[in-house]
């Protein structure tokens, strides 16, 4: 152990004889100790919901997507599909059929502009002969339209097609075979129809707008999609997943950086009561710094003691915190102890999920806040006039 | 050779009200191996004085040679290492760290010189058997007696087998007997180290037994007159 840890160490053990610098002390610990272990429950929490969320995103989207740079359609859609199927850990290849148009229900003030495309094969139940085509329809969707799972919709395209009458909006009435509830931010298309009837309304008789793929592991899209770009050249782009689902990603990595701004604030002012605690432990031993300055200590050598007494308040601070923080969000995980309505959550339970990466960073951060709050005591201590010092404490 | 060597010192501190000037345009040097006493009345700046020579303070003006090395051409970081090897200072209020034991005390300077804990204790407990305190080495500084916890600074003084000790009047908090136990051991250590010895004392008896008394005043230091060594 250095000079400078044991002196530390010993001024630290011996405050317990000093009530006011014990208590502060035990202030600074427990103030850093509730900082982190809220920090770390928070995201834990957030985890919990936003691991839910992305399983559901890896769930519903495709996991890569390859679609032309230009134009409307692919070029080439045999050959898309044959690289997509090449790569290995390919569950599925479907082509995207999609289109914008109108949806309506029973009445007229119940129509709303829908986007519309193909579900993978087999998604649908089939539907008998001579009656509607299946659709499945989002929860919004569902709700703007007025209808429910047994009901019909007409869909309207955008596209028009010739009749005696003149050009006219090409439609297709389904019956809804289910509603599908996401998320607000989730990129998930209005009303999902069986291949042809898509192929009907957005009138790409052939080939596909995109052609999207299924991973046994929806963790290696990006590398399959590193893969199918090399194989497919500068004229497709090909995004995974995560891509595809952008703007959700960004607001949940979004929220979860709001919210270790706002708790890590709790955090800061317990550092300071740290500046507090140290500042007065170095007026308190001025004649001792003076004394081990007239022994040979160097001014770094002083500032040190006080570094390392932050860097052991911070650190004890740190891991009752990270302690408290990492067994509460387990326990309440396990345990399920904060219900919710699943009817209107789709959860029975508040999960939390414990990430180590997080519980690092987190702990990193108090424990640098408390090393950066020693800092201005521990150059006050460095600067100290010794004969001044020793002089004055007579 | 000379252990000290200060010319043209001046020293002013900020006092509450004004600026109060301890000293101004002081000379003085000292022989290697001699064991002097320096005399005079309160406020001259006898420990400003040591602290001076001693590297722990700066002049306002003047230069300090301790051994021909100039104390300005260091810096802080080398001051202090040269401080460390050949330098030892007792204060008059020992001030030893009260949460240390007397071992630990004594064994600080080897400890920041970088010494090994282990051999920087056994170190100090040789040091303390010598100053007659071995059964004391595990006592808290602030258990022990006045007069033990200034042979407890002395033998931390020594440690490093400083070239140089400066001793800041550290009898002056002593009764007789315990003063005369103290000055007693820093005579035979100074003949047994070979050290360079200057004490600040008020003590005219002590100050009689050194080999030079010096004596100071508003105007300056200069050889005692009226003195026999």
């Amino acid at each position: 152990m250095s000079f400078e840890s044991f002196v530390a160490l010993r001024y630290l053990a011996a405050s317990r004889r000093r009530a006011h610098v014990a208590l502060i002390s035990t202030i600074s610990i427990l103030g850093l100790a509730v900082g982190v272990a809220a920090l770390v429950i928070s995201l834990s929490l957030l985890s919990g919901f936003q691991d839910r969320i992305r399983a559901q995103m890896a769930q519903r989207s495709p996991h890569l997507r390859v679609s032309p740079i230009r134009g409307a359609t692919l070029a080439d859609p045999a050959r898309v599909a044959e690289a997509l199927e090449s790569l290995s850990g390919v569950v599925r290849v479907d082509p995207a059929i999609e289109g914008r148009g109108w949806a309506s229900g029973r009445t007229i003030e119940s129509t709303l502009p829908v986007r519309y495309r193909n579900a993978p094969s087999g998604e649908l139940p089939p539907a008998p002969s001579g009656a509607p085509p299946p659709a499945r329809v989002s929860a919004s969707a569902a709700t703007r339209t007025r209808t429910a799972p047994g009901e019909l919709l007409t869909i309207t395209s955008s596209r028009t097609r010739l009749s005696p009458l003149g050009p006219i909006p090409v439609a297709v009435v389904v019956r809804v075979s289910d509603v599908r509830r996401a998320s607000a931010l989730e990129r998930t298309p209005d009303v999902e129809l069986p291949e042809e009837t898509a192929r009907l309304l957005s009138g790409i008789a052939t080939g596909a707008r995109a052609y999207e793929a299924r991973l046994s592991d929806p963790v290696r899209a990006g590398v399959a999609a590193r893969a199918v770009s090399l194989v497919l050249g500068p004229a497709y782009r090909v995004e995974t997943w995560r891509e595809l689902n952008a703007p959700l990603s960004f607001a949940l990595r979004l929220e979860k950086a709001v919210i270790f701004a706002t708790v890590a604030l709790v955090i800061v002012v317990a550092a300071l009561t740290i500046v507090s605690n140290i500042a007065l432990t170095v007026v308190e031993k001025k004649r001792d710094l003076g004394v081990l300055t007239s022994l040979g200590a160097t001014p770094g050598s002083l500032a040190r003691i006080y570094l390392i007494l932050g860097a052991v308040i911070g650190g004890t601070g740190t891991g009752l915190g990270v302690a408290i923080g990492v067994s509460s969000s387990v326990l309440l995980d396990r345990y399920e102890i904060v219900s919710l309505p699943a009817d209107v959550y789709l959860l029975t339970h508040v999960p939390f999920a414990v990430h180590p990466g997080e519980v690092a960073l987190v702990a990193a951060f108090s424990l640098v806040t408390a090393i950066a709050a020693a800092v201005l005591p521990a150059r006050a201590a460095a600067r100290l006039a010794a004969g001044e010092a020793i002089r004055l404490s007579r | 050779m000379l252990a000290v060597k200060a010319e043209g010192l001046s020293k002013t501190y900020m006092g509450e009200a004004a600026p109060v000037t301890v000293f101004q345009n002081l000379d003085f040097e000292l022989e290697a191996g001699v064991f002097a006493a320096v005399m005079g009345p309160s406020g001259v700046g006898k420990s400003t004085l040591l602290h001076l020579v001693g590297g722990i303070d700066r002049p306002d003006t003047g230069r300090i040679e301790i051994f021909g090395e100039s104390l300005d051409d260091l810096s802080p970081r080398e001051r202090a290492r040269f401080r460390n090897d050949n330098i030892g200072f007792v204060f008059q209020f020992h001030h030893l760290l009260p949460e240390f034991t007397a071992e630990e005390n004594v064994a600080f300077p080897h400890r920041i010189a970088g010494v090994a804990a282990g051999e920087a204790r056994r170190l100090a407990g040789e040091l303390l058997e010598r100053v007659g305190l071995g059964d004391r080495r595990s006592h808290l500084s602030r258990s022990l007696s006045g007069g033990e916890q200034q042979r407890v600074a002395i033998a931390r003084a020594l440690a490093r087998s400083p070239r140089l000790l400066l001793a800041d009047e550290p009898t002056g908090n002593l009764d007789a007997d315990s003063a005369s136990v103290v000055f007693g051991l820093l005579a035979e250590l100074h003949l047994e180290r070979g050290m360079t010895t200057v004490l600040v004392t008020h003590n005219p008896d002590l100050a009689k037994r050194c080999d030079k008394i010096f004596e100071m005043s508003r105007e300056g230091i200069a050889p005692a007159t009226g003195f026999s060594g």
